[in-house]
Formats: C-alpha cells, sequence, structure tokens
C-alpha cells in the first residue's frame, strides 16, 4: 500500500524544532513551489495530483470560486490505482461544508471589534478544526486498515489553527506532536510500503497569527528526493507504484 | 525597608481597622492594601502584553494574505 499523509501548511521549522522524528522518517526536507505566484492550498494540491502547474485554471474564476474547483480522476495519478481512497483533498474529495463554515467563522473573527467576541469566534473556529480533525483521523485509519493499494488523507488543522493562533507556541505544538503521533501510528501498519508525508506550504509567524511561508516540506521512508517541484510527485507516484 | 506614612493616614487606618479582625497593626493593613494594588497592576499589564499581540497592524496584514490566499473575500 503506498500512502500519502498530506498536512496542510506543515513546517520545516517547526519539524525541527519540535524534533518530531515521526514526521522526518528516514529522508525529509523542503520542497520547491517558488514556480507559484502565492503559495495557494488550492493550486497547490491540484498541481500535486495532476502533475501540472495548475495555477492558471485554478484561479480563472476568481480567488472565491476556486475552493469548488473539482479534477477528474483520470486526470490525477489516482487513477493508477484499482481502490484508492482520497479523503477531504482540496480539488478533489473536499468537504466544502466544514471548510466553508470555517471561514465563516475566521471573516466574522475579523469584522468583529469586541475583543470578547472575537475571543468566542476563536474558540468556536478552533474547536471546529479539532472537531472535523479527529472525523478525518477515524475515516483515514479505517481505510488503511482495509485492502487498499493506496491511501491519501488531507488533514488541516495546522494550517486552519495556525492562521489565528501560529504565535501561541503551546498550541501549535500540541498539534505537531498529535500529527507525530499519527505518522507514528502509520508506521506500524504493516500493510504501509511506501509512506509520503506532504505539506503544500509551510507557516511564518505574523505576530499571534500564521501566514504561508514559500516552501512545502516532504518525507519518505524510502528515497531521498532532494528539492522536488510539487508537480513532480506524479511521476514519482507512478515509478514506486510500477515497482510493486 | 521603612516608609514613612502621615500621622493623619495612620490614625485613619487606626479608626479603620480597630474592628476588623484580620488586621492588627496599621503596617498590616498598609501590606495588605500595596499587594492588591500591585497585584491589579500585573494583571492590566499582562492584559496590554495580550493586546499588543494581536495588534491592529498584525491583524491588517494578516487580513491582507488571508484575501489573496483566497481564505476571505
Ligand atoms: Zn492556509
Amino acid at each position: 500500500m503506498i500512502v500519502i499523509f498530506a498536512i496542510d501548511a506543515l513546517e520545516y521549522n517547526l519539524v525541527e524544532e519540535f524534533n518530531c522524528k515521526n514526521l522526518k522518517q528516514k529522508y525529509y526536507g523542503k520542497t520547491d513551489i517558488s514556480e507559484f505566484s502565492q503559495p495557494r492550498t488550492m493550486v497547490l494540491w491540484s498541481s500535486f495530483m495532476t502533475g501540472k502547474n495548475k495555477e492558471d485554471d485554478v484561479l480563472e474564476d476568481g480567488n472565491k470560486e476556486m475552493w469548488n474547483k473539482k479534477w477528474d480522476i483520470k486526470e490525477t495519478f489516482f487513477s493508477f490505482f484499482e481502490n484508492p481512497v482520497v479523503l477531504d483533498l482540496p480539488g478533489f474529495s473536499y468537504d466544502l461544508g466544514f471548510h466553508g463554515k470555517s471561514r465563516i467563522l475566521l471573516k466574522n473573527f475579523f469584522e468583529t471589534k469586541n475583543l470578547e467576541k472575537k475571543e468566542n469566534l476563536k474558540k468556536e473556529y478552533n474547536k471546529d478544526a479539532f472537531d472535523h480533525h479527529r472525523k478525518i483521523k477515524d475515516k483515514f485509519f479505517k481505510a488503511l486498515g482495509e485492502d487498499r493499494d493506496f491511501v491519501l488523507g488531507y488533514f488541516s488543522v495546522a494550517d486552519v489553527i495556525g492562521h489565528l493562533n501560529f504565535g501561541n507556541k503551546v498550541i501549535m505544538k500540541m498539534i505537531y506532536i498529535e500529527l507525530d503521533e499519527m505518522a507514528e501510528k502509520i508506521k506500524k501498519n504493516k500493510r504501509v510500503k511506501s509512506l509520503i508525508i506532504l505539506s503544500d506550504h509551510g507557516m511564518k509567524a505574523i505576530g499571534r497569527f500564521g501566514d504561508h511561508s514559500e516552501y512545502g516540506f516532504w518525507s519518505t521512508n524510502f528515497k531521498d528526493l532532494k528539492t522536488p517541484k510539487i508537480t513532480e510527485f506524479y511521476e514519482l507516484i507512478r515509478g514506486i507504484k510500477n515497482e510493486s | 525597608m521603612k516608609v514613612e506614612i502621615d500621622n493623619e493616614i495612620i490614625e485613619k487606618i487606626k479608626e479603620r481597622i480597630k474592628d476588623m479582625d484580620e488586621f492588627d497593626s496599621v503596617e498590616g493593613y498598609v501590606d495588605y492594601i500595596l499587594k492588591q494594588i500591585v497585584g491589579r497592576l500585573e494583571e492590566e499589564n499582562k492584559i496590554k502584553v495580550d493586546k499588543e499581540e494581536y495588534s491592529k497592524e498584525d491583524e491588517k496584514k494578516v487580513k491582507e494574505r488571508l484575501k489573496s490566499l483566497g481564505y476571505l473575500d
């Protein structure tokens, strides 16, 4: 089984700082996303699964519409597999209901002047993100227990929480430890042959808040990828699929 | 450290604590009041630090970035 643990906004520097050994695996590094004008989540995952720079296509109807974009499986490397599972991935199986609500809370947070209301909105926003994380996590580990040749789980908690809390090391460390423990659990699963952990971009602090950084994180248990472009994973996965 | 206090104030404090069980001296009362004030100042300072961390400037910057990344319209 080939597994991709896709983590939005997993930051290389924090993986190092908190020494998340399981996330680092045997080989790890940064990705090169400099070909894109901005580190946009939807653009990056779309380019990842199709192996093509999809920036223009994703943005053709504007920033607001981009979240509704969906790629046909035939355009993606998921089509190489017989019974793949792809959970919550932007541009493919994205839960628009949850992510839409999260963005409404974010909008209300910034529009509210009242500090107490702001604090409550942030609490609700954080809670929703953790609840959603648990939901996808359950589905992900269930799929890893099934007879599948490919499983991808996309986890947005580090990005969603990070945007309002990146300056809060206590919260961020808690999230990184959770993700590191998940990586450990994946690796213990005997069905898992090749594991790729990948983020679209990382994160940097603006005061208490978080902003996307200009590189992503990758790690594997089988090959040193140096500084890969996010579009190179398409052929890489074709390769390891054919070897197995 | 010794602190001089006006006689007039000492008299007023004596008058005030005369029926209070928790204070048997002017010193004890003064010490209590000072601790309260310092505690409150610390609290206020903390709130100020919190507000500063969520600064208006950062908020403006982040809002702009979130717009250009497609999270806000
Ligand atoms: Zn983000």
